[in-house]
């Protein structure tokens, strides 16, 4: 064999070598694409790492919690959180796109919430609905604003519980009861529904600065 | 004998019902004296209990909270001295409550919730939140010194807080994060259903019957008294 055979015989392999290659990437691609394209996906280490990590900023910017929970203003909770509680579980559902994220959050969230303030600690009920919610209308957490959407609820959501925690706690008698009842506002439908409104209206501006946020560090390379 | 030897720490889930048991009887029952009895009493017996250090750091925060809203609550009820002490009642089961959460260790609950078989993913995920708190803080320290080299001070400034505070601080927590789900995979841990062995198991001991038996005694004298 002449030494321009044996080149050729040797270009030939390698070709063939890069093409088997290039159908296994392909192959692979594939098959990440596939799963990918589930609804349900599988957690890694990486996705609770970064969602514990997310949680952890949630809790110490909501540290005032046993404060607000003591202001007799119906509401005041969900005024109070609503920015901290939209924004960082947004950038934790853009990172870890996966349904259920955002159940896990307030499952990490809600050993310390038992702490500052028991009825909150439904949360995770609440969370399970939103999630159910978003899976049933957007499908999972493919579109930025499915994260918007599930963040913007969030916290809303709790607002019934108030009601409840008022209802059990508050429970007011005797001579307190004209001063501390005007004080609460939790009788006034009208006072009720506004604020209801004005929790809705933060916490959609706090998940637009997450989606903002994410999208940056997407922009940046970060957020993968 | 395990179980009658003295240890300082609380089984962390007799911890948690404590705070439970004392933030729920301290709101439902905040309007009588008999509440402010039990939260003395409370406090008392957590200190006895090895949780003085807890008891020292809460307490200033309770004095100026608690006073100030009490102070609120007094004023704002036509000076009436029963809505102050309902809102005194109210802010020291909050702030009492906290007293056993504090002397929980992160490690200690992971066990602990290990031991019961809780999702491999929810032991992680609880463990990485408890013990971040103290990282985070020391990010945010160092992001606000960057802040103050770059000639960024106000942080009250939404332009300045979102580009020169909020995304370097999420930056830096994106890249911990990576490195932090490496060094765990790295170390042998997965999320599947594999066999795992729990270090050091906590074990209730007497003294954990003691604490939760002397609380609830505590309820029941409230009541009945």
């Amino acid at each position: 064999m002449t030494p321009r055979e044996k080149a050729i015989n040797e270009l030939v392999r390698l070709t063939t070598e890069e093409l088997r290659g290039a159908d296994m990437s392909a192959q692979e691609d594939a098959v990440q694409s596939k799963s990918k394209s589930k609804i349900f996906q599988k957690y890694m280490i990486k996705d609770i790492v970064f969602l514990a990590i997310i949680t952890a900023c949630t809790l110490v910017t909501g540290a005032i919690m046993p404060l607000l929970v003591n202001v007799p203003l119906f509401g005041i909770i969900q005024l109070g959180l609503g920015v901290q509680f939209s924004l960082f579980p947004v950038i934790g559902m853009m990172k870890v796109r996966k349904p259920f994220a955002l159940l896990l959050q307030s499952m990490f969230i809600s050993i310390f919430l038992v702490f500052m303030f028991p009825p909150m600690v439904l949360l995770i009920a609440c969370a399970f609905v939103i999630e159910v919610l978003t899976l049933i209308i957007f499908r999972g957490y493919k579109s930025d604003w499915a994260c918007v959407f599930a963040g913007t609820l969030y916290m809303p959501t709790t607002i019934p519980l108030l009601y409840m925690y008022y209802n059990v706690f508050y429970t007011v008698s005797g001579d307190e009861k004209a001063a501390v009842s005007m004080f609460i506002g939790g009788n006034n439908v009208g006072l009720i529904i506004g604020i209801t409104i004005a929790v809705l209206a933060v916490c959609f501006v706090g998940s637009i600065i997450g989606m903002i946020i994410a999208r940056e560090l997407k922009k940046a390379g970060k957020l993968k | 004998m395990a179980f009658f030897r003295y240890k300082s720490n609380l089984y962390p889930l007799i911890a948690i019902a404590s705070a439970l048991l004392i933030m729920v009887f301290g709101l439902v029952t905040a309007r009588s004296i008999e509440c402010s009895y039990f939260l003395l009493g409370a406090l008392i017996w957590l200190i006895f209990f090895g949780c003085y250090k807890q008891v020292l750091r809460v307490l200033p925060a309770f004095i100026v909270f608690g006073g100030a809203f009490a102070l609120i609550a007094y004023f704002s009820s036509g000076k009436n001295f029963a809505t102050a002490l309902a809102m005194l009642n109210r802010f020291g089961a909050v702030f009492l409550a906290i007293v056993p959460s504090m002397s929980i260790q992160a490690v200690a609950m992971t066990r602990n919730l290990s031991q019961l078989h809780t999702p491999r993913g929810i032991t992680l995920g609880m463990l990485i939140t408890m013990s971040f708190i103290p990282v985070l803080r020391a990010e945010i320290r160092r992001v606000r010194e960057a802040m103050k080299t770059r000639g960024a001070r106000s942080i009250f400034n939404p332009r300045i807080f979102y580009r020169a505070f909020l995304i370097p601080l999420v930056t830096r927590l994106v890249d911990i994060s990576d490195t932090l789900a490496l060094s765990i995979e790295t170390r042998g841990f997965t999320l599947g259903k594999c066999k795992y062995t729990v270090y050091k198991k906590e074990n209730i001991n007497f003294m954990d019957a003691l604490y939760l038996l002397g609380l609830i005694a505590g309820v029941v004298l409230a009541v009945v008294l």
